[in-house]
């Protein structure tokens, strides 16, 4: 399979034009979307290819344009809605909780609601604690919603493909901190499917559970404890909602250890989640608690030194692998 | 209110019971006290009565099936519970029932204690002091703290502190996790642990079987399959039809048939229980020879007189009581080692290893003869008889097998000249005795005809030392050379 490098943002870009072209029903609208080639440049040159009927800028009103989106899905178009940033999706909670996972439920099957929402989640660096969301931790509570994490460039093509195509609401969580990284993707159409996780690292002492960005925390560490001995399994969930809990399993029952990393607050969490699934399915393989690291339970710190230590890391996921597998 | 009917504890070293027999269905009306279900603990087979007025409204086990002590078995609908009539009888019932379940918590509680201490330097080892704890965090401060830190400091009340994976691979491999020193936090045991087990119970195998290997590698499974389907559950003597043993004349050339046998409880708690033993005592042995000719005489003249009485006494009649005698100069031999200390024991309980027949699935069990100190020759006769034929019959309930201080086992009615036997925990010796037999002895510097016995105790190092056995060995020998010391 032919491939080439291009960047995350591009990978992006590439699904949403692709999809766009193969299907008239789709269409993006946001904040600077058009005319502005994206507040981070995702949408670059794709004004002057779809027009501004099929690229929409709109004003800075989150709770209008997401609630028009879904007007709009209802009425069979597949909307694409890019949030600046994640943050900013609070102001219009009630159309993209109240409304669009419920969609199909409420109206007895007569309006389904294929909907994509995108945007940067996580800290950005230095953007403050209302500007730092991690929505997947409040989100991923809400019933009737898909919810992806793509890692790489190749994931955030494959994921974004299916969840365009997909007949559901989709929350995907980019990361402005990966938008400039690079990998490899296919020439060839392809897409990735929900709920089937990627095992990233093998290794047969201790299970890490991850998603999007923090995988390379998680990678980071792997390497640090294998120096110690330790083999970590690095497994990417990729998506939250399904959730592919028998990857999981499967690994937790060869390991016997598993720390979930998850960069959102740990208090009713996807790590808590994912950590209580562990406990119920595997309770007969642990050799100890699932540990988790997750973001500190403080709202995001402007200052860089302390917004990387509220963050998770690869220091604290070193400190957890070895606690958990006794090697303290 | 319904009130679950739970597999009890029925000794402290039960896990799993069987029931034999139901003696109510469903549906029986049942008062306090009735005997519902006969259950086969790893010792015994004992009577069940229920603690509750009520009707039996399910039994969830049937007969012959094995479930661990905890187990619902059946349930009990109390009485006045048949409907909700109202509120005020539901409430009236729930309230025992909630004291009763306090009850049987506290009762939990308590096996667990005693277990714990059973368990000795385990036990002490596990169990944090209390004033070295840490208070528990401020309640304000749980949120941003690591809780699962402080799981070190959780009170274990004599519990056993083993990680999920541990314990099943300790299943898995037949491994007793009370033996194993955990290394986790707070004592736990751990994986790691189980594997060092694992390892050192496959080099103890290797050391000590190697000729295991050299049995033929029949399909292992496919025998012990075929094997469990007609021999369901526990070997039961009453239903379970007659053992065929194969004749002796027929010698084939081909060697023995190779077959898995499945442990009965009793089989189970016999290799658990001697491996203890063997693993944790330090065993030596002293032995003895009697004389006994005047033993013989003065028996044989006592049966003659007591013939019309029906009384027959035995050589080991007059072992108990002489074993027992000879500890009140020697109250070392009734103690027990209590890993801080050691416990002399007030009572004087002699146990005598009695075989079961191949029909009751073989084994033995350690019938016990209490205060025999305090007892005469004739009860102490009758009373060893009783246990002997009904360990052979009916089975030995726990009273009759616990609470032993010393053991006596006897082959000499097989012609065994001289054995060694292992120690009954938590006694502290055990004496081995063969047969009185015929021999070439030297009295009065004359070579002459008479009758000696070799006797052997088996001694814990911990609690006797060799000079205190010879002493213990010297005064059974004023005893049973000198029998008339024996009957007064």
């Amino acid at each position: 399979m032919a491939t080439r490098e291009i960047e995350f943002r591009d990978a992006l870009r590439e699904a949403m034009s692709e999809e766009m072209r193969a299907d008239p029903r789709v269409f993006l609208i946001g904040e600077e979307v058009a005319q502005y080639n994206g507040a981070y440049k995702v949408s670059k040159g794709m004004l002057e290819e779809f027009g501004p009927r099929r690229i929409i800028d709109t004003p800075i009103s989150e709770s209008g344009f997401a609630g028009m989106a879904i007007g709009a899905a209802m009425m069979g178009l597949r909307p694409i809605v890019e949030f600046m940033s994640w943050s900013f999706s609070l102001v219009a909670a009630d159309p993209i909780l109240n409304n669009a996972p419920k969609m199909l439920y409420m109206s007895g099957g007569q309006f389904g609601c294929p909907i994509v929402f995108r945007g940067n989640d996580g800290a950005g660096g230095q953007l403050g604690s209302t500007h730092s969301w991690c929505v997947e931790g409040l989100y991923s509570n809400v019933p009737g919603l898909k919810m992806a994490i793509p890692f790489d460039p190749y994931d955030a093509k494959g994921l974004l493909k299916a969840a365009i195509r997909g007949d559901d609401p989709v929350f995907f969580l980019e990361s402005e901190r990966l938008l400039s990284t690079k990998g490899e993707v296919p020439e060839e159409e392809y897409t990735v499917p929900f709920g089937k996780a990627k095992i990233r690292r093998s290794g047969g002492d201790c299970t890490l559970v991850s998603f999007g960005r923090p995988l390379y925390f998680c990678l980071e560490a792997a390497e640090t404890l294998a120096k110690e001995g330790i083999e970590c399994e690095v497994i990417d969930g990729r998506t939250i909602r399904p959730l592919d809990i028998d990857t999981i399993i499967k690994s937790v029952r060869k390991t016997n250890y598993c720390v979930v990393v998850d960069q959102s607050w740990s208090f009713g969490s996807p790590g808590s989640e994912i950590a209580s699934q562990v406990h119920r399915y595997c309770f007969d393989d642990l050799d100890n608690y699932v540990g988790r690291v997750h973001s500190d339970d403080v709202p995001a710190p402007y200052a860089y030194n302390l917004e990387q230590e509220m963050l998770p890391n690869a220091r604290k996921i070193c400190e957890c692998v070895r606690a958990v597998t006794y090697n303290a | 209110m319904p009130i679950d009917i739970t597999m009890p504890r029925l000794s402290d070293t039960m896990e799993a019971g069987t029931i034999i027999k139901w003696n109510v269905k469903e549906g029986d009306k049942v008062s306090a006290g009735d005997v519902i279900a006969d259950v086969e603990t790893d010792k015994a087979t004992m009577e069940m009565a229920v603690y509750d007025d009520g009707v039996i409204s399910r039994i969830s086990v049937p007969e012959g099936q094995k479930v661990n002590v905890g187990t619902v078995i059946a349930v009990l609908d109390g009485e006045g519970a048949g409907a909700s009539k109202s509120s005020g009888s539901a409430a009236a019932s729930a309230e025992p029932a909630a004291t009763k379940k306090a009850a049987a918590k506290a009762k939990e509680a308590a096996g667990e204690d005693e277990r714990g201490e059973s368990r000795g330097s385990v036990a002490v080892a596990e169990r944090p002091a209390p004033p070295e704890r840490t208070p528990p965090a401020k309640p304000g401060k749980a949120a941003a703290e690591e809780p699962e830190e402080a799981a070190g400091d959780v009170e274990t009340n004599g519990r056993l502190r083993i990680s999920p994976v541990a314990r099943h691979m300790a299943d898995e491999h037949g491994i007793d996790v009370r033996a194993i020193e955990g290394t986790g936090p707070g004592g736990r045991v751990i994986k790691r642990d189980v594997i060092a087990a694992i390892d050192a119970a496959k080099e103890t195998s290797r050391a000590v079987a190697p000729s295991a290997k050299a049995r033929p590698p029949a399909s292992k499974q496919e025998v012990l399959a075929t094997r469990v389907e007609k021999e369901p559950a526990s070997t039961l003597p009453a239903k379970a039809a007659p053992r065929e043993i194969p004749g002796p004349a027929a010698v084939s050339d081909g060697g023995l048939e190779a077959q898995m046998v499945p442990l009965s409880n009793m089989r189970q708690i016999i290799a658990r229980r001697l491996v203890e033993s063997k693993q944790t005592i330090p065993h030596y042995q002293v032995t003895v020879t009697f004389n006994m000719d005047p033993l013989l005489d003065l028996r044989s003249t006592l049966n003659r007189q007591l013939e019309d009485q029906g009384v027959k006494l035995s050589v080991n009649d007059f072992l108990v009581r002489a074993c027992a005698l000879a500890i009140h100069k020697h109250p070392y031999f009734n103690a027990a080692w209590a890993e801080d200390h050691i416990e002399i024991l007030g009572e004087v309980n002699v146990g005598i290893a009695i075989s079961l027949p191949e029909e009751r699935g073989g084994g033995l069990v350690v019938g016990v003869v209490r205060n025999a100190d305090a007892k005469g020759l004739r009860q102490i006769s009758a009373e060893s008889k009783h246990l002997a034929e009904k360990a052979r019959t009916r089975g030995l309930n726990i009273q009759e097998m616990s609470d032993s201080t010393f053991t006596i086992s006897n082959l000499g009615m097989f012609g065994v000249d001289n054995f060694t036997a292992i120690i009954n925990p938590p006694n502290s010796a055990i004496l081995a005795v063969g047969a009185a037999l015929k021999k070439p002895v030297v009295r009065d510097d004359q070579l002459t005809i008479g009758h000696e016995m070799n006797a052997t105790l088996s001694l814990d190092h911990r609690v006797i030392d060799g000079a205190m056995a010879a002493q213990y060995l010297q005064t059974l020998r004023q005893l049973i050379e000198n029998p008339g010391t024996v009957l007064v």
